[in-house]
């Protein structure tokens, strides 16, 4: 090495931490661009923008025979308290159970104990 | 009396043989400070990983007729490690397993605050050349300023080995101090606004990135600058087992069991290299002091490349996160995001901030194994 002068010095090696960072910098911007796991990586978070909802008005659940329109207007009520559309019911229908299935699963239900 | 001489003179001579009798003023000021790095170190809680074992190292290295570097043993040992650059790359192979490079991958512009820091490191190296010290000495003082502890001593074992035990003992004690020495230059060189600024949340960094950027930065930087080849190229080896996903016992084990082990010994033969003889010396006070105008100047330099390119984003850039670009990882970022967040409770800096933050580690490793290419290794 032939100068001594600090400024030199100085200045070279700042220049040079410089260039070396920014090439670091450039290729780093390389790895990105050639990546080919970027667009499998991208993919599922673009589908479901992709794939709106249609703003159609969803179809209104089939209700049975015998269920009474307050019975329907507390289980909307009950899925709206839980944050659940009522659009998503597609239908509301009297559970085919023998009433002692029902008590028994009733019985077992309050029974049981959170360990 | 044959008995009662014979009593006597065996007395005289362990006497003679103790350390008691050879030791100096200076072991006693120099076993005071070890006694100072110890309480820093368990009292005020300052880095006490490395300063426990140096400030136990300086203790020991002023014990008199101890032969530690003399005679063959652990101590040799030791200090071989550190003399013949051993520790240093094991050091950065752990360093390199703990380090996500995933915000500076994310966000390559920080790579320029890396740069930016060095500024300190070049500063100091004028200083040390204006007070007398050798064109290679100055460099290895200078390199304090990149607050990187194991090039600090890569560099002082390769230019100036007689001053190793100053330049270490002051990098790790300013990285120790980083939480000191930092936020009244950063609220000095910003303003409120600038420190409220909220920074974006970074983009996803895919595997591919992650596997592909260590292993082509080692080739690329130690075909660049060979002196440095072995830090480089061991800091991303270590991170290549952190991010390959079928080297988990290799990355665990570089980052705890490996880097703990070489930290005893490299923080230990540092502190020994702290004789009296050595150490109390007007160099070791001009090396101090330089070492904190590098520390200073890296920061305001880091800080002030982070006020431009903040007018050049149009206020998107933190530039508090520039003085992370002096390594100390990850105290430096930790910094950053504590001053952030005092001015505006809501701030999350700390990603943004690694980003400078191991940039720093690199860019540190480049001004060194440029200088050493400039100037020549000893």
């Amino acid at each position: 090495m032939e100068t001594q002068n600090p400024i030199v010095i100085m200045l070279i090696n700042m220049t040079i931490v410089f260039a070396v960072l920014f090439v670091l910098s450039l290729y780093i911007r390389l790895i990105h661009k050639i990546d080919p796991t970027a667009k499998a990586a991208a993919a599922p978070k673009a589908a479901p923008k992709a794939a709106p909802a249609p703003k159609t008005a969803a179809p209104a659940p089939v209700v049975e025979k015998g269920i009474a329109d307050e019975t329907v207007a507390a289980i909307a009520a009950a899925l709206a308290t839980m944050g659940v559309g009522f659009s998503r019911v597609k239908a509301i229908r009297v559970a085919d159970r023998p009433a002692w299935g029902g008590v028994a699963r009733h019985e077992g239900l309050t029974t049981l104990k959170m360990r | 009396m044959d008995i009662l001489s014979a009593f006597l003179t065996s007395i005289q001579s362990v006497w003679l043989d103790s350390g008691f009798a050879s030791f100096t003023l200076g072991n006693f000021i120099m076993i005071l400070v070890g006694l100072l790095l110890l309480y820093m170190a368990i009292g005020k809680e300052f880095e006490p990983l490395l300063l426990t074992p140096i400030a136990f190292g300086c203790i020991m290295a002023n014990f008199p007729c101890t032969g530690f570097l003399e005679e063959p043993g652990v101590m040799q040992v030791i200090h071989y490690g550190i003399q013949y650059e051993i520790f240093p790359p094991l050091i950065f192979l752990g360093v390199g397993a703990m380090t996500d490079f995933g915000p500076l991958i994310a966000n390559p512009n920080t790579l320029f605050l890396g740069a930016a820091a060095q500024f300190g490191v070049f500063i100091s190296l004028a200083g040390a050349m204006a007070l007398g010290f050798t064109a290679q000495e100055a460099s290895a003082i200078g390199i304090i300023g990149g607050a990187d502890g194991p090039t600090a001593i890569y560099m002082a074992s390769k230019m100036a080995p007689n001053l190793l035990g100053a330049i270490a003992v002051a990098a790790y004690s300013y990285m120790s101090l980083v939480p000191l020495i930092q936020p009244p230059i950063m609220k000095l060189m910003t303003s409120k606004e600038e420190r409220s600024i909220k920074m974006e949340q970074l983009r996803n960094v895919t595997k591919f990135e992650r596997l592909v950027f260590p292993i082509s930065s080692a080739i690329i930087i130690s075909l660049l600058l060979p002196p440095v080849a072995a830090l480089i190229s061991m800091l991303m080896l270590g991170n290549l087992f952190r991010e390959s996903g079928v080297t988990d016992r290799l990355s665990d084990t570089s980052q705890n069991a490996l880097c703990n082990i070489v930290t005893i010994f490299l923080a230990t033969g540092t502190g020994m290299t702290m004789s009296a003889e050595h150490f109390l010396t007007v160099q070791t006070i001009e090396i101090i002091l330089l070492g904190l105008l590098a520390f200073a100047g890296g920061t305001a330099a880091g800080v002030l490349l982070g006020k431009v390119m903040c007018r050049l984003s149009g206020g998107k850039i933190n530039p508090l996160i520039g003085s992370a670009g002096v390594s100390a990882v990850p105290m430096a970022a930790r910094v950053s995001q504590m001053v952030g967040q005092k001015a505006n409770p809501s701030n999350f800096l700390l990603m943004h901030a690694m980003g400078p933050n191991v940039a720093g580690v690199i860019g540190t490793a480049v001004a060194a194994g440029t200088m050493m290419a400039m100037l020549g290794a000893k």
